[in-house]
């Protein structure tokens, strides 16, 4: 069912018609809030974005630029399984993958690229990979970029260790955290 | 007869039939991993295990023969059950490599455990058994034991299909693994059927490898050009890049298909590919090289020859005739190929290893020319002055060219494929590119279809020669591949 919401459109009376004292109420209104603000400039509630930031509330923190995690040897927690390209809505993920010619995990991201000018920040590659290798906790929003190179990510730009790391889950962790044993390294 | 009966339906089928396949003529599908059409029935994966009235215990349904008045139930909550439970053993030490493994999203038990099972491991993955990964065996295989459900399938393709056998299962019980004889390596010309039939990710294909998730392929019907057998294939591709060939199983010609067939599609893609005209070592644009090419022939517009292909689809090979014909009206042609054909290996490879002699014979019967030998005798003896070739058909005329002097005017698709002496190469687009026919040593006419587009500037064969016999003089008004067949 659609709702319907009736509109009283009351016509104007004179007053209102010939216009003169509504324009004066208006000013009115602006130079209240211009006099205040320049008298209490603390009761603003403007951010100067970017040099001021508010904090986000708990969801929002979840859904900010992109990062990769790494593995206390220093290498990409990612894999190169392309689940996050696949659940990705806006195409904007590319991945090519490698081979480790000694790691047990075999497989890791020759080039993990995000394209962030069409990335809708859907949170999507998260929720899809299975290494908790990406994340969007860098509380960065992106946006404002002179060109559209500069929205670009390559796999350098994205791995990132934030405190809390390194984790410990995904499911090629059980053959990484042997193969750092084994070279001493945990 | 017996009539058998599975979920209600009835069937009558030849004696000696198992109750899988009655199952499958009813459109019933009963999950299998050890199971292979082509193979022998080893029975020891026990997916397929379905309920027979009177029968005390659940039957294997594939090593069941089906007897009169045989009643089977394959979706009972004691069928269920027990494919729950067969998934569950086999899943206890698979490790958690989906991520990383190959075979995801076209493997076995990714599949039924969706279809039939859905249950939670009761096994914490520090209790898995351990076993060899990443193990090259042969010029074209991956082994990971840990992967392995031992099914067997690639022991039994070893020793029934390629009658090699290489490969055993070693140990017993807990212990066992998948292992080559000692001493033996895996290098069949058949080996990566194995990747294909294996039905975990335990055999993956080294030249697949990592390239490309299987989920993102485009598949195209297509036909393996490698020898005279012809056999179907499948070519899995995307974006335009081509990411292997399968066999495309069927009941003429093929069920398997050999290495050097699926590495086909390597030629096509490689950096020698020709975008350009070669005058003698020289690259040019394809405009001057026609031209030049088409200035020498008319300096000898009589002593010029045509020689077809067996290596060029029917399409291309008419083109060439009709040049010859109708362009250059000359006599010099030859459509005439009549290698030794036939199974070499008692599986699939031909003795003859160009795909469409037949073809070019199709082309003879009805433009008639030359038989190869009266033209290569007369290539031989200098009368022929110049000669428009294929690059692989000029190869079989390298002495007679060598004695005769003939200029060489050759159609290639790789730089190495241009024979020494050439003294014009023009490219053409391969048959991944271009759709052609091609008739196989049983008689069968096959068509490939384009998968990838062709570099800018490459154009089919049949383009190519229709813009020859435009700067030579004649125009043959080619502007399709059917033109081509016409008054053919």
């Amino acid at each position: 069912m659609i709702s319907v919401k009736k509109v009283d459109n009351r016509p104007l009376n004179f007053l209102e018609r010939i216009y003169l004292p509504e324009i004066v109420r208006g000013l009115l209104v602006t130079s209240r809030h211009f006099f205040v603000n320049l008298f209490n400039p603390k009761g603003m509630p403007t951010v100067q974005y970017p040099e001021q930031k508010l904090p986000l509330p708990h969801a929002a923190k979840e859904r900010t630029r992109h990062r990769l995690k790494l593995r206390a040897d220093g290498t990409p927690k990612c894999v190169a399984c392309f689940m996050c390209q696949t659940a990705c809505p806006a195409y904007c993920i590319r991945i090519e993958a490698a081979e480790y010619p000694d790691n047990p995990v075999e497989k890791s991201p020759a080039v993990f690229d995000i394209d962030l000018s069409r990335c809708v920040m859907c949170g999507m590659c998260v929720e899809a990979c299975p290494e908790d290798a990406i994340a969007m906790d860098t509380l960065e929003i992106p946006g404002g970029a002179l060109s559209r190179a500069q929205l670009k990510l390559t796999k350098e730009d994205l791995l990132m260790t934030l405190p809390g790391d390194p984790s410990d889950k995904g499911a090629a962790n059980r053959l990484a955290n042997e193969h750092m044993k084994s070279r001493g390294e945990a | 007869m017996p009539k058998i009966t599975i979920d209600g339906k009835t069937l009558e089928v030849a004696k000696g039939t198992t109750v899988l396949t009655a199952a499958q003529q009813l459109g019933v599908h009963i999950p299998r991993y050890c199971y292979h059409p082509k193979l022998s029935i080893s029975g020891n994966c026990r997916m397929c295990l379905v309920e027979v009235e009177k029968a005390p215990k659940l039957m294997t349904a594939c090593s069941t023969e089906a007897a009169d008045g045989m009643v089977v139930h394959t979706a009972t909550d004691k069928v269920k059950a027990a494919r729950r439970d067969v998934l569950e053993f086999l899943l206890i030490n698979h490790p958690l490599d989906c991520p990383i493994c190959d075979q995801a999203g076209e493997c076995g038990l990714q599949d039924y455990y969706m279809d039939y099972s859905r249950a939670k491991s009761r096994f914490a993955q520090a209790d898995k058994v351990r076993r060899e990964k990443r193990r090259v065996m042969g010029p074209h295989l991956v082994l990971d034991n840990e992967r392995c459900i031992l099914c067997t399938r690639c022991v039994r393709f070893c020793s029934e299909v390629t009658k090699t056998s290489e490969l055993e299962v070693m140990e017993r019980a807990d212990h066992s693994f998948i292992d080559a004889k000692e001493g033996r390596a895996l290098d069949n010309d058949y080996s990566l059927n194995i990747a294909d039939i294996c039905p975990v990710g335990a055999w993956t294909s080294r030249d697949f490898r990592f390239k490309q998730r299987v989920w993102f392929l485009k598949k195209t019907p297509g036909v393996c050009l490698g020898c005279a057998t012809g056999c179907l294939t499948e070519i899995h591709h995307n974006e335009g890049v081509i990411y292997r060939i399968m066999p495309r199983p069927n009941a003429d010609t093929n069920t398997w298909l050999c290495d050097p067939g699926r590495m086909a599609y390597k030629a096509a893609q490689a950096g020698d590919r020709l975008k350009k005209g070669v005058i003698k070592n020289g690259l040019i644009d394809l405009e001057p090289a026609l031209r030049e090419a088409a200035s020498r022939i008319d300096e000898h517009h009589e002593a010029a020859a045509v020689l077809g292909s067996p290596w060029l689809s029917v399409e291309d090979n008419a083109a060439l005739a009709r040049f010859a014909k109708d362009g250059l009206k000359t006599k010099n042609y030859s459509f005439d190929f009549d290698p030794e054909q036939g199974i070499k290996d008692g599986i699939l490879i031909n003795k003859d290893p160009a795909p469409n002699a037949a073809g070019a014979r199709k082309v003879k019967a009805a433009a008639g020319g030359l038989s190869f030998k009266e033209l290569s005798a007369k290539v031989a003896s200098g009368e022929i002055k110049v000669l428009v070739a294929e690059a692989r058909a000029a190869g079989l005329l390298k002495e007679e060219l060598k004695a005769g002097g003939a200029r060489l005017i050759v159609f290639a698709m790789n730089r190495s494929e241009i024979p020494a002496g050439a003294y014009a190469t023009l490219p053409y687009a391969s048959y991944f590119e271009t759709p052609g026919t091609f008739i196989n040593f049983q008689g069968l006419e096959r068509r490939t279809e384009p998968t990838a587009a062709a570099a800018e500037g490459v154009k089919p064969l049949w383009a190519v020669i229709g813009k020859l016999s435009a700067y030579s003089g004649g125009s043959l008004r080619l502007e399709s591949a059917q033109d081509a067949l016409k008054g053919i």
